[in-house]
């Protein structure tokens, strides 16, 4: 491909496309029929999840393999070096198209890991990672939190110690997404304990089936587990799948974290788009109290979509994006919320209790989900200090001892 | 069903943009300062008339939305809302949005190509001062064609700078249905009255038509299409102020709890003051992005423009009683002063509310909009 095609031009090549390898989607607009799953973490087996997984890896090789797939990438990874809104365009026209949901750990691994491997890797990892990671043939999950070191992750404390060209890690972490089906781990280890914590870091990829690596799901408030605690037990770990500098892995994981908060901008924006639908098409009429509730719901989820679209504009060109970047997760949340909130009003008893009608007691699954990302990747309260120290540059907060 | 199709480019500001605000601030800094704004205010017009010359004349303000050939410069709505966050942010108390928006749109959406070429040139140099009557808040006022043309009698309240405005654009009761007139009244036929007001920057009077000379605007039944799309219009340009006035307030409040020490550390390294300021700046890039979006669709005549429009209007009013609230809030006593400058603040944003619309007014409208009534048959 020559040249970047203007966007109309783009969204009708890829509706061409997409019209010829998958089928439009009808179950939205026939209210009623269809899926009428709101899962924001699914409840599913292991033998599902590597199921869904399968088919949704199937549906991402198909758009690689294509030419849809890493759009902003260079070509030697796959892509076409598109502008980053490209990305946004595409899913705006996938929207409307009956292709599987993707699970966290597709994002993690394109939009987080992948990014972070094309800055801190050596050549010959990104020659052996990233264009199996942008086709999913490879998946990652982020071994990065542990009991002791949550909000604040600098204090892990698994180990790991170099031993000939090699490392072995040893430690234990919890609340991992996707650890089941993921073939990497991107672990953030301590390597010095003798330096300033933030110095003693380094981060590598572990290979989730080498010997020494046990993951055990735990269970959620959904009653689902989309996430694990994973044990390391002596695992080796080649000094080739070190990401980055011995001792930057601070830095590393900081680049990982910043792609999750700009990531996390479109949250909650499918289950709003549900809830205004059911306020649509709720089989009586609102009151003025619910309608304001709906459209106040509509204007958020219209703001955190433009305000996306300032981050990808700024980012299409050249520009740092200011503010808007950093305020997208907390707005995110907020939606969650109030879908929440307005789902609720509009239920009634049948959200708490199952009539077997079709897009009603379903909600729970919103209801129980919506608030695991108020604290994963970086809590509600870390982003609003996170917006007070870095975007309005007010004081720091103070440390306790040995920070 | 609406779909946001916007082309993101268009939520950026341009390079002429910023040069644009940089310039104007530049100017509001050496004239509306705090203080005189205050003076402004008590002056018999209200504003200050010299900058409202310098506005029209040296940056081209007035006529910057509006077409060439009525003596405007032909630039978009895009760059006049920036102008209005830069004035929404000093409070410059120049009677800019009932002139150029209210008046000015009234007179452009009504396609009358003789009233536009009478008016507008008068506008876009800053000769003419205008407002709108019977737009904002249902008046009582009727046309009657007389032995010299029509004549306007009945009353109209609320009217944004009512007594001063040279130009009266009002939606009138006309024989052959609702109908746009202008007029420029004096005092033989018609009485003005300033009324107190909650906000001492935006003046707002009681008009009484005692046969007014009038001369119509567009065509007869034309009125409610027009009066929308300046509401419209309005709504929008009333989101860019609000954007102004809270990244104002924002920044005021953030200068001075960074600096003011209490118990032996600055107030602003308080996790309690960071967490609101943090959810303060949610709230205005949410408003910031709305308004953009609505200033854009307003600018290309989008299809879009009445639920954008709505959408700022319900994002940038909460974020301006947000904003106002904690500018107060966030300076303790000194902020709770006459002196210090943020009752004006919360002075504009309510009144602006009471003038325009809640934020829940505007969500039962968006509501009607999109349909979200459940099933209403
Ligand atoms: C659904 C889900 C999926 C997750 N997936 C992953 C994953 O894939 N990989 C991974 O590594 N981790 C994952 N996590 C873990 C997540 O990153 C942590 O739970 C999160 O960082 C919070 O850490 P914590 O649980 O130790 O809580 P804590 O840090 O102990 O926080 C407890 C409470 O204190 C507040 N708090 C903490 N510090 C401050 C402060 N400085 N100021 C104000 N308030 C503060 C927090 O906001 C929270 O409300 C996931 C979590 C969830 C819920």
């Amino acid at each position: 491909m020559s040249g970047i095609p203007e966007p109309a031009e783009f969204r009708a090549q890829v509706r061409a496309w997409l019209t010829g390898v998958a089928k439009e989607r009808t179950a939205r607009q026939e209210w009623g029929r269809g899926d009428d799953s709101v899962a924001v973490f699914e409840n599913w087996t292991e033998a599902e999840e590597r199921a869904h997984t399968d088919r949704i890896r199937d549906w991402e090789r198909t758009r690689y393999d294509h030419g849809w797939g890493a759009l902003g990438w260079p070509p030697e990874y796959g892509g076409r070096e598109l502008p980053s809104y490209y990305e946004q365009l595409y899913r705006a026209e996938e929207d409307a198209f009956d292709v599987p949901r993707r699970t966290e750990v597709f994002p993690v691994t394109q939009q987080l890991v992948a990014p972070a491997i094309r800055i801190w890797g050596t050549e010959e990892q990104k020659r052996r990672w990233l264009s199996p990671m942008l086709r999913t043939d490879e998946l990652a999950c982020q071994l990065f939190s542990e009991t002791e070191a949550g909000s604040d992750l600098a204090a892990v404390r698994t180990r790991a110690v170099r031993e000939g060209d090699g490392w072995i890690l040893r430690g234990h972490k919890v609340w991992t997404s996707g650890a089941r089906i993921a073939t990497w781990g991107v672990a953030v280890c301590r390597t010095d304990s003798d330096v300033p914590r933030h110095a003693g870091i380094t981060v590598f990829l572990v290979r989730m089936d080498a010997p020494g690596v046990t993951v055990r799901p735990i269970r959620q408030m959904t009653g689902g587990s989309s996430f694990n605690e994973v044990y390391l037990d002596d695992v080796l770990v080649p000094d080739t799948d070190r990401l980055g500098p011995v001792g930057e892995g601070w830095r590393v994981t900081l680049t990982v974290l910043a792609a999750e908060r700009l990531d996390s901008g479109g949250l909650g924006l499918d289950n709003a788009d549900r809830a205004l639908d059911l306020a649509r098409h709720l089989p009586r009429p609102l009151t003025g109290g619910e309608r304001q509730q709906a459209a106040d719901l509509f204007v958020r989820a219209l703001v955190q979509r433009l305000i996306g679209l300032r981050v990808t504009s700024a980012l299409a060109a050249g520009r740092e994006p200011g503010a808007e970047a950093s305020v997208g997760k907390l707005h995110a949340t907020a939606t969650m919320r109030a879908t929440t909130d307005l789902v609720q009003q509009l239920l009634g008893p049948r959200l708490a209790a199952d009539t077997g009608e079709w897009g009603t007691f379903a909600w729970t699954e919103h209801l129980l989900g919506a608030p695991g990302y108020r604290i994963a990747g970086g809590s509600d309260e870390i982003q609003r200090n996170i917006l007070a120290e870095r975007v309005l540059r007010m004081p720091k907060e103070p440390k306790g001892a040995e920070r | 069903m609406f779909r946001l199709d916007a082309d993101p480019t268009l939520l950026l500001e341009t390079e002429e943009q910023r040069q644009l605000r940089v310039v104007l601030s530049d100017l509001l800094a050496e004239t509306c300062g705090p203080e005189t704004v205050r003076q402004q205010t008590e002056s018999p017009r209200g504003y200050d008339e010299v900058l409202w010359h310098r506005l029209a004349g040296e940056i081209g303000v007035h006529g910057l939305a509006l077409p060439e050939e009525y003596g405007g410069a032909g630039y978009t709505f895009a760059e006049l809302a920036v102008v209005l966050q830069e004035t929404g942010r000093v409070l410059c108390p120049a009677p800019l949005l009932p002139t150029v928006v209210l008046a000015g749109q009234s007179l452009l959406s009504s396609g009358d190509r003789q009233a536009c070429a009478r008016w507008l040139p008068g506008i876009a140099s800053g000769a003419l001062t205008a407002t709108v009557a019977g737009f904002l808040h249902p008046a009582q006022v009727t046309a009657e064609r007389g032995p010299d043309g029509w004549v306007l009698c009945g009353e109209a309240d609320f009217v944004p700078d009512g007594e001063g405005a040279d130009l009266l654009v009002v939606a009138a009761r006309a024989p052959d249905g609702e109908r746009l007139f202008a007029c420029e009244p004096d005092a033989t036929t018609c009485d003005r009255t300033a009324r107190r007001v909650l906000d001492p920057t935006r003046r707002q009077g009681h008009v009484r038509f005692r046969g007014v000379p009038a001369d119509p605007v567009g065509e007869a039944g034309q009125a409610p299409a027009v009066v929308d799309a300046v509401l419209d219009a309005g709504r929008v340009a009333l989101a860019a102020e609000h954007v102004g006035g809270s990244a104002h307030a924002l920044d005021a409040t953030l200068e001075y709890v960074v600096h003011r020490t209490q118990f032996g550390r600055v107030v602003g390294s308080f996790q309690a003051i960071k967490h609101r300021l943090a959810d303060l700046l949610v709230a205005i890039e949410g408003a910031r992005s709305a308004s953009a979006y609505a200033s854009a669709c307003l600018a290309v005549e989008a299809p879009e423009l009445p639920v954008a429009a709505g959408a700022a209007a319900v994002a940038c009013t909460g974020a301006y009683r947000l904003a106002t609230a904690e500018y107060v809030q966030l300076h303790g006593g000194i902020g709770f002063t006459w002196e210090y400058s943020a009752h004006l603040y919360v002075r504009r944003a309510r009144a602006d509310e009471a003038l325009f619309g809640t934020g829940d007014d505007h969500r039962l409208r968006l509501a009607g909009l999109l349909g979200l009534t459940g099933c209403t048959d």
